[in-house]
């Protein structure tokens, strides 16, 4: 059976015009997707039933018991953690946010270590951008900042930028000029028009020399900026003035590096300064395919969109100290429920040392290294692969994930829902 | 089956002409009824004022752009949080509270239908999710199409039913209830960071005008038969000067409709300034009454400005651009490929600032000045003017000169130059507020007919009973408790159901969601038309069986039927 | 000798298999005296961790990039300046040839207090 305008749920980019040949409960062949694509919906290896960790090793227990356990924990705990959320839908993210305002827990989800710091400095200076399809149909200059879309997200450039055909740019990659910023030669230097060879830490000061040349005040900058000519500097500013439509892509190379947050707040200031001149967007190149649902989610539900402690009966914001790294750090938190996400592997090892120390529940189709430090692990669907429901793309549109095979797992909208209800009162009915 | 008896109620109702009557209204199955068996719950309100359930024709609590303006905004949120507490979720934000907090304060007021200012169709999908979450009132859409390629494109081919067609199309899909279009052409101009700054001015690259837009689609939403009117925010919003492409834009509008206007302009304050620059500016309120005045085909609402911090946040991205230029706030632009643009930015509007004085006066002067108030409404353009907790003092002002003397003394001491609302002695009274608040809303937005904006039998039980006894209360003199009184019910009955008891939300809500679906014949249907399906997978970035919002995401969805009239 | 490491996010699935690597420039193999695929220990204040030494002229002398993943995590500290993120692109490191096996991501885990779970 073909299944067409299927939506891949792998990273931000969600391109739903995959189509998919299904046999039986497998997909066989995935037509459009890149290998992400293909691996995600090929190589989907899952976790047959739910698995709890005992002396020995692990014992394969029931859906109910692995619920009711799970729902103990979390009860008997004063202090919860509810982290992951970005490989899901909303239906499931829309619960962790009732449960964790029923318990007093802190519910965040994986910006924390990825694009957190944009939206802090998105809180400071606003954030001026626009949706995927007026980058296609418009931009003449392209600008990737710390990302490596060729890797990362491999279809950004032929669906959105670079390659893509646009209503006002017809010969696309012709019309086009591409600038690279990174600290080393990625991929995607290998298309670009202009590689900026930027020194580890230097993007903030690379940044606000682009400002000052931008505003007119060329003479300050030095001879050389962060390991960047100033005769390099100018012309690429020269290119951004002159651009009829620029658009700046960037990535963990801002938010992760020295200055972390204030590195994307200059970049957005720069955006700024070039409205004055022309047109100019700037977005974050989001990795999990649902990480921006779940800050919407979070956001219309609590007003925060991630980090969000409800420990004193309010939706309360606090990064650095309500963020899960840091309550792991401090071995603030008593017990924890991992959904979708891989906190195991992708957290510093003191924090994930404390999962391990914790009673630790992962709700999550595939076992991953979280797994080895849980005590429970619970499998369930895949959204986008045998469960439907809603993703924000890296630009803010919401698009359905389909439902495209069956493969007996219960949805974890469902799975948190029957612990929301224990949590509620229902477990006296036993 | 459940029933409920309201007793003793000061009834106003001015869709059934009933104005301070002392009566009953009965209730069966969420529905008034002629009357009640014994068994009924009973309420005696001991004659308090008794309304219709308040309806807001504009108000932007759902969507990308007011989600933006959530997250961009901790300080806000801060600002405006409340605990979990009984049914009560917890909630955030004073100027942009979430979902559940607008929720819980829009029924704390009485409120129990919501429009929403704007919906971009590429998004509906948003707009619905926080639908559901506002779960204590019924929610309808404005679907924006200001910047639509595919109507501009029909729109400058003169066609008039292609125009209908994709409206059809668009709103089904979408799940809207009506057409917004916000500076129409604008929007898309500021796609290259440009704005026009006429109706007769050329939308870059698509050889249409304002003008055109806007005729053609009010023909199209009337060809359509739908609802609502074409529902729109004038091009030139805040511009010193602007009442004149105001004007221009009102000489447009024919009279096509016999059960409502053909126009709604909504926040017409922000479209009445004269002057030419931010020193001379002043108020031409009386030039826009004038002119609404002569033509019961245009209803506007005020947006009314009060002072204080908010949050503005439209479609009109190069308006929202200005504002950073002026004020440097942080601000966040968020273009819709194919259809429309936003801005969001914090202002804070100032006694002190003589230009924001101007601005608060002239909302007044607008609905002390238009004769019926059937085509002047309540409304702040929530929260761009003021957040809606605001209306109580609003209705205070509307009602009392001697309020409205004891404010404008406390402002910049050149507005009397520059604005006539210190001369103006009416006072609005009880039944006109009646009216702007509801029965106004209900007969513009067209939902009397799903039984909203009155108390008649058949009518849907959306009621608000509010702590005033307005027999023993002279709103001229003791406009405090005017606005105490409107700000919290003694009940909000949702269809039959208290939702609401004394400022406290008491149960789970269930709101439904009324959206059109205009049926067109299949000759001129754009779903089947090659070059429309082509032009649409070439330049949106989602794929076209991908775009349209999934029946699940109304899971009470009303959906309208309509023909198309040829 | 100090080095800077960078932690890059690697999307690919099978990423566990590629993210025991560590990324370096050829002159700094040379100098090291070893050929790509030798393995180097990383040792930072956080802890350390031995990889498979991969070649590449995009790397810089003096920098090792490590894509992210367990390997990476277990010498990156856990502080995060309070940002909420820690500081994966700038950590520094001593590097030295080794003959230590390279553990698997289940015997990372176990180091930790984890069991792992190897049936499928």
């Amino acid at each position: 059976m073909i299944v067409s305008d299927v939506v891949c749920p792998f990273c931000g980019c969600l391109c739903d015009d995959l189509e998919l040949e299904v046999v039986g409960d497998r997909i066989v062949r995935v037509k459009n997707g890149c290998s992400l694509a293909e691996a995600t919906f090929m190589n989907d290896t899952r976790l047959p039933a739910p698995i709890r960790r005992t002396t020995t090793g692990w014992e394969e227990i029931s859906y109910d018991e692995a619920v009711k356990e799970t729902a103990d924990i979390l009860k008997d705990a004063d202090r919860p953690l509810l982290y992951g959320w970005s490989s899901t839908h909303g239906e499931s993210q829309s619960v962790g946010v009732h449960i964790a305002e029923r318990i007093g827990a802190v519910i965040d989800n994986t910006s924390t270590v990825c694009h957190g710091p944009s939206i802090l400095a998105i809180q400071e200076v606003g954030h001026p951008g626009c949706t995927l399809g007026q980058v296609k149909n418009r931009a003449d200059v392209i600008i990737y900042w710390g990302c490596n879309p060729t890797e990362a997200h491999p279809r950004h450039m032929s669906r959105y930028t670079t390659y893509a055909t646009g209503f006002f740019v017809p010969d696309a990659h012709m019309e086009r000029t591409v600038i690279v910023v990174d600290t080393r030669r990625n991929d995607t230097v290998n298309i670009a028009d202009e590689f900026l060879q930027v020194e580890p830490g230097g993007d903030y000061a690379v940044l606000s020399a682009l400002r000052a040349i931008v505003r007119g005040k060329e003479l300050v900058i030095p001879q050389k900026v962060a390991g960047i000519s100033k005769e390099q500097l100018i012309r690429v500013a020269g290119i951004c003035k002159n651009a009829k439509f620029g658009a700046i892509f960037f990535g963990l190379g801002l938010t992760m590096s020295r200055g972390k947050y204030k590195n994307v707040r200059n970049a957005i200031e720069l955006t700024d300064e070039l409205n004055r001149h022309t047109k100019f967007v700037i977005s974050p190149m989001r990795g999990h395919g649902n990480v921006y649902g779940s800050n919407e989610v979070f956001t219309w539900m609590t007003g925060y969109p991630f980090a969000v402690d409800f420990a004193r009966g309010i939706a309360f914001y606090n990064p650095g100290e309500t963020t899960a790294v840091d309550i792991l750090r401090r071995g603030e938190c008593d017990a924890a429920l991992i959904v979708a996400s891989d906190p195991g592997a992708n957290f510093p090892r003191t924090a994930a040392a404390h999962l391990a120390k914790i009673p630790t529940v992962v709700i999550d189709p595939h076992v991953n290294a979280t797994t080895a430090l849980s005590r429970i692990h619970i499998p369930c669907t895949a959204a986008g692969i045998d469960a439907a429901g809603t993703a924000y793309r890296m630009d803010g549109v919401p698009i359905r994930l389909k439902k495209v095979i069956e493969r007996g797992y219960p949805d974890d909208a469902v799975i948190l829902k029957k612990i929301y209800d224990r949590l509620n009162g229902g477990w006296d009915h036993d | 089956m459940t029933e409920l008896l309201v007793k003793n109620a000061c009834v106003i109702d001015p869709l059934n002409r009933i104005s301070m009557e002392i009566m009953d209204i009965s209730i069966r199955d969420g529905r008034i009824v002629d009357s009640v068996s014994a068994a009924a719950e009973v309420i005696d309100t001991h004659g308090c004022l008794t309304l219709p359930g308040g309806i807001d024709s504009h108000s932007h609590v759902c969507g990308t752009k007011v989600n933006f303006g959530r997250y961009m905004s901790p300080e806000d949120m801060r600002a405006g949080r409340t605990p979990r507490s009984g049914k009560m979720h917890v909630t955030s934000g004073y100027y942009v509270p979430t979902t559940y907090g607008n929720s819980y304060r829009y029924s704390r007021m009485g409120y129990t239908t919501v429009l929403e200012g704007a919906m971009a169709p590429l998004e509906a999908r948003h707009t619905h999710e926080e639908f559901t979450a506002t779960p204590h009132q019924d929610m309808l859409a404005n679907t924006l199409f200001d910047g639509n390629w595919a109507i501009m494109e029909a729109v400058r081919d003169r066609d008039v039913r292609r125009t209908a067609a994709i409206v059809a199309w668009t709103l089904s899909a979408v799940k809207g209830y009506s057409i917004k279009l916000t500076n129409p052409g604008g929007t898309e101009a500021w796609g290259w960071g440009e704005d026009l700054t006429s109706i007769h001015d050329l939308v870059p690259n698509f050889n249409v005008t304002p003008a055109e837009i806007i005729t053609t689609m009010i023909q199209a939403n009337e060809l359509l038969h739908l609802p609502h009117s074409v529902h729109l925010h004038c091009n030139n919003l805040g511009k010193p000067g602007n009442y004149q492409t105001t004007l221009e834009t009102f000489d447009l509008v024919p009279d096509n409709n016999n059960a409502r206007q053909t126009l709604y302009a909504t926040h017409a304050q922000f479209h009445s300034y004269g002057g030419t620059t931010w020193r001379d500016i002043n108020s031409q309120a009386e030039e826009i009454a004038r002119s609404v005045n002569a033509k019961p085909q245009i209803v506007m609402d005020m947006g009314q400005i009060m002072f204080g911090r908010t949050m503005t946040m439209t479609a009109d991205g190069p308006m929202e651009f200005n504002l950073y230029c002026l004020h440097h706030n942080k601000w966040s632009n968020h273009d819709v490929e194919l259809e429309t643009g936003s801005g969001i930015i914090p202002v804070l509007y100032s006694k002190k600032s003589l230009v924001n004085c101007v601005m608060w006066a002239i909302g007044l002067e607008l609905a002390l000045l238009t004769r019926n108030p059937y085509q002047c409404l309540l409304a702040t353009d929530n929260p761009n003017g003021a957040p809606f907790v605001k209306y109580p003092e609003i209705i205070g002002l509307l009602m009392s000169k001697r309020y409205r003397d004891e404010e404008f003394a406390t402002l910049h001491d050149g507005t009397g130059q520059r604005t006539v609302v210190s001369s103006l002695d009416r006072e609005m009274d009880w039944n006109e507020i009646a009216i702007m608040t509801r029965a106004g809303q209900a007969q513009a937005l067209g939902i009397t007919a799903q039984g909203k904006g009155h108390l008649g039998v058949g009518a849907e039980a959306d009621i608000a009973i509010y702590p005033i006894r307005c027999r023993d209360v002279d709103p001229a003199t003791e406009y405090r408790k005017v606005v105490e009184g409107f700000q919290k019910t003694m009940y909000t009955i949702k269809r039959g159901r208290v939702v609401a008891r004394d400022g406290d939300v008491i149960v789970e809500g269930a709101n439904n969601t009324f959206w059109v679906n205009p049926s067109v014949p299949d000759e001129f249907s754009v779903a089947s038309d090659p070059e429309f399906v082509k032009k649409f997978e070439e330049y949106y970035t989602v794929r076209m069986s991908n775009y349209p919002v999934q029946d699940v995401y109304l899971p009470r969805g009303k959906c309208i039927r309509t023909e198309m009239n040829l | 000798m100090p080095q800077g490491v960078e932690v890059e996010h690697k999307g690919s699935p099978v990423y566990r298999a590629s993210v025991s690597v560590c990324y370096m420039n050829p002159v700094d193999l040379m100098d090291l005296g070893i050929e790509e695929g030798a393995r180097v220990v990383l040792t930072s204040r956080a802890g350390r961790i031995v990889l498979t030494t991969w070649t590449a002229e995009g790397v810089n002398r003096g920098e090792v990039f490590v894509p992210m993943g367990p390997y990476a995590n277990h010498i990156i500290s856990a502080e995060t300046h309070a940002t909420g993120m820690p500081d994966f692109k700038s950590q520094v490191v001593d590097v030295e040839v080794t003959e230590e096996p390279v553990r698997s991501v289940g015997e990372l885990m176990e180091e930790i207090g984890g069991l792992r779970y190897d049936r499928q």
